[in-house]
């Protein structure tokens, strides 16, 4: 006996856990199967960009609606309680115990055929419960590409959505862009307009001659002129001044002068820095084109 | 530089100047103030002359000292006192432009003497700029000629008037009391410095005139008691009496191409003004008026004289032409005294001695306006001379019977006496540029 078991053991236990292993899979499969649900609907985030073509996502059912199965109502009637009739002594006995007999068999054909009956409805409703998996099974599949189908529709839409709203955002912006553009230009418009008003106001108010004498002034008691400055000349300068008065720059433009007048005169330009400061600052102005042209 | 001007084709110089005048063309904006400058002062232009570097200062050939002398002689400058130097660059590169504008000068003069040349630069003190850059050649004896074409150089780039300070000047001096006078006559450097005595005699000499090249004088000498015409090139001595006859002979002055003296002669009875062909000694006679003619000058073409005549009553300035000898226009109404006339350089001004205001002075005519302005104002001034570059006039000054010489300005806006002091001087003429200019 103990050598049988050595001699066995491992075919034994192979052929066990083999069975084991088959069992197992088959519970798996079998849980597999019933556990397989109808894969989650994703909810699909989606912005609300813009009034008119906002569209929510249609919401979607999360599973389809279960269809029950009719109530299966099982009428087995119990056979009719058989009424004995009376006994007529032996004879009676007799053919009572045949009659007893026979339905003793009628019964048993009853019983027989309620079985029957039994086990055809119970494979009629195994079928039907099976139909009816099956129909569920193919309803969700539908419903799962439906679901898919809506997904990827839905994608598409928000992406063109997406894209659609991106142009109208860019269409927007250009607008926004263009419209404070116009609106700087009327600014400047109105800024110079006033510029020039208060330019005008400026120069009305005999700031400008003022300090246009200033200047000249200035420029006249620096300017030691040379014996060649004769009348007849005529030299002009674009002479940059900084806030403060100071000369930043002074460029010799039209000259009809010699060397001598040419140097005398920047001369007398920087010689005058920094120049005066007009008493109204919105009098003051960087560039200045003085000319020359002595009299005599 | 030049030669490289010279070399651009005419269309390229043309697109230049098409170029450049678009640039100026574009440079105006609208915002800009417009400011018209129709006057200026007279005032000396401020001007630092750093003593030179290579010498020690002082002495007589103390380079920037003779520079700085010149320009202020002429009026126009104001040099920058020594002593107020803050420092003493001799290269442009060393020169701390806001050190000078604080001194309040316009230009600065740097330099160096070397053995045998001294150089120098002018900057422009409120630019920045640098205006000359020159080394001239010079011998240790040669700085003070050296000094005077800088001198030259620098009044040229700055007033656009060549600088005269080069030429020299002639005149008389007299030392002594009579009857032991002597007079001598003179030429020194144009700020009176080196006089070198030309002919010394006890008897009086009179009117020296420059020849056009500037290389001879002419003169009236009374030496032998009576008075000649003399000619004398200075360089070699060599003299010529050129007219001495009867009476007077007096007052030379050279044609503009040297070849006629015009003089005042009273070998007719009268004073009058004849030219004298100097190489044939041919003598013609110009005026014949029965009043006093003399003291004649050139017109700068050769072509006719201004003279001093009495004819009116009183000494006025008129002119003749030569060919017309006897239809001498009056050409002076300003004044009840006008003579001595002489030839600005550009030949449209004459200078002459006016009675203003109880004053013998000096004043310039414009000939074709015949506008006097009295640019003296002493009691006596007399013989006006031009310098050769028109800016300047030299004249003698009299005062308590002693004459000096004095340097005025054009325009008028400047008179300075020479210190040079050699007794009693008058007489003075200034040298033309002659040949080299």
């Amino acid at each position: 006996m103990q050598g049988f078991w050595q001699e066995h053991l491992r075919p034994l236990a192979g052929s066990a856990s083999l069975h084991l292993a088959l069992v197992g899979v088959l519970a798996l499969a079998a849980l597999r199967w019933t556990s397989s649900q109808p894969p989650v609907q994703l909810a699909i985030q989606g912005y609300v960009v813009d009034g008119p073509v906002a569209t929510k996502p249609v919401p979607q059912p999360r599973s389809a609606p279960a269809v029950k199965p009719p109530p299966v109502t099982e009428t087995v009637k119990p056979p009719e309680p058989l009424v004995e009739p009376p006994q007529e002594r032996r004879a009676e006995n007799d053919a009572a115990a045949e009659r007893a007999a026979q339905a003793e068999q009628e019964r048993r054909q009853v019983e027989e055929r309620a079985a029957q009956e039994r086990n055809a409805q119970l494979a009629r409703d195994k079928a039907a419960a099976e139909q009816r998996r099956a129909e569920e099974a193919e309803r969700k599949r539908a419903a799962d590409n439906e679901a898919k189908r809506k997904a990827a529709e839905d994608a598409e839409r928000k992406k063109a959505d997406a894209a659609e709203a991106r142009r109208k955002a860019e269409e927007q912006a250009q607008a926004d862009r263009e419209a404070k553009a116009r609106a700087a230009r009327e600014a400047d418009l109105q800024r110079s307009l006033a510029a020039e008003e208060e330019a005008s106001a400026v120069a009305r108010s005999g700031v400008m001659d003022e300090y246009r004498a200033l200047l000249v002034q200035t420029v006249e008691r620096n300017w030691i002129r040379p014996p060649s400055a004769r009348a007849g000349l005529q030299c002009t300068l674009y002479v940059t001044q900084a806030p403060g008065g100071t000369v930043v720059d002074v460029k010799l433009g039209a000259c009809n002068g010699d060397q001598a007048v040419r140097e005398s005169i920047a001369t007398a330009v920087y010689k005058s820095s920094p120049l005066p400061a007009p008493r109204d600052p919105r009098a003051f102005e960087r560039r200045l084109e003085i000319v020359f042209k002595p009299t005599e | 530089m030049l030669s490289n001007f010279g070399a651009l084709r005419p269309r390229a110089a043309a697109m230049m100047l098409a170029t450049v005048s678009l640039l100026l063309a574009a440079v105006p904006g609208h915002a800009q103030l417009r400011l018209d400058i129709t006057q200026g002062v007279r005032d000396a232009v401020p001007i630092a002359v750093v003593p030179f570097g290579g010498q020690a200062e002082g002495g007589a050939s103390d380079v920037a000292a003779v520079v700085a002398n010149d320009l202020r002689m002429s009026g126009r400058f104001a040099p920058l006192e020594r002593r107020d130097m803050v420092a003493r660059p001799t290269s442009g590169a060393e020169i701390r432009y806001e050190d000078w504008r604080l001194l309040k000068s316009d230009f600065i003069v740097v330099g160096r003497v070397e053995p045998d040349a001294v150089s120098f630069e002018l900057h422009n003190v409120r630019t920045g700029a640098s205006l000359l850059t020159q080394r001239l050649p010079s011998s240790e004896k040669g700085r003070r000629a050296a000094a005077h074409r800088i001198a030259d150089l620098v009044f040229e780039r700055l007033t656009g008037i060549a600088g005269a300070f080069s030429t020299r000047i002639a005149y008389v001096a007299v030392d002594g009391k009579p009857p032991a006078q002597r007079y001598r006559l003179l030429v020194a450097d144009a700020d009176g410095f080196g006089p070198r005595t030309v002919l010394e005699s006890r008897e009086p000499i009179m009117s020296p005139a420059w020849s056009p090249d500037g290389a001879s004088l002419a003169y009236v000498s009374f030496e032998g008691k009576v008075s000649a015409v003399y000619v004398q090139t200075l360089a070699s001595g060599e003299r010529r009496r050129v007219s001495a006859r009867a009476g007077i002979n007096g007052a030379p002055a050279w044609s503009p191409d040297g070849r006629r003296l015009a003089v005042t002669l009273s070998r007719d009875g009268n004073l009058d003004i004849y030219t004298l062909e100097l190489a044939t000694q041919t003598l013609t006679r110009v005026t014949s008026d029965d009043a006093i003619d003399t003291e004649a000058e050139w017109s700068k073409d050769g072509q006719s004289l201004y003279f001093t005549s009495d004819r009116a009553g009183n000494a006025q300035v008129y002119r003749v032409a030569l060919d017309q000898a006897r239809k001498a226009e009056r050409v002076t109404f300003t004044n009840g005294y006008n003579a001595r006339p002489r030839i600005s350089p550009d030949g449209k001004e004459l200078a002459l001695v006016t009675l203003d205001r109880g004053g013998y002075r000096i004043a310039v005519m414009d000939i074709a306006s015949r506008n006097l302005r009295v640019i003296t104002n002493a009691r006596q001034d007399e013989s006006p001379s031009f310098a050769p570059n028109g800016a300047l006039l030299i004249y003698a000054t009299r005062d308590g019977g002693r004459g000096s010489l004095a340097i005025a300005s054009a325009d008028g806006a400047f008179q300075q006496r020479l210190s040079a002091d050699q007794g009693d001087v008058r007489d003075p003429a200034w040298q033309p540029f002659g040949p080299r200019g």
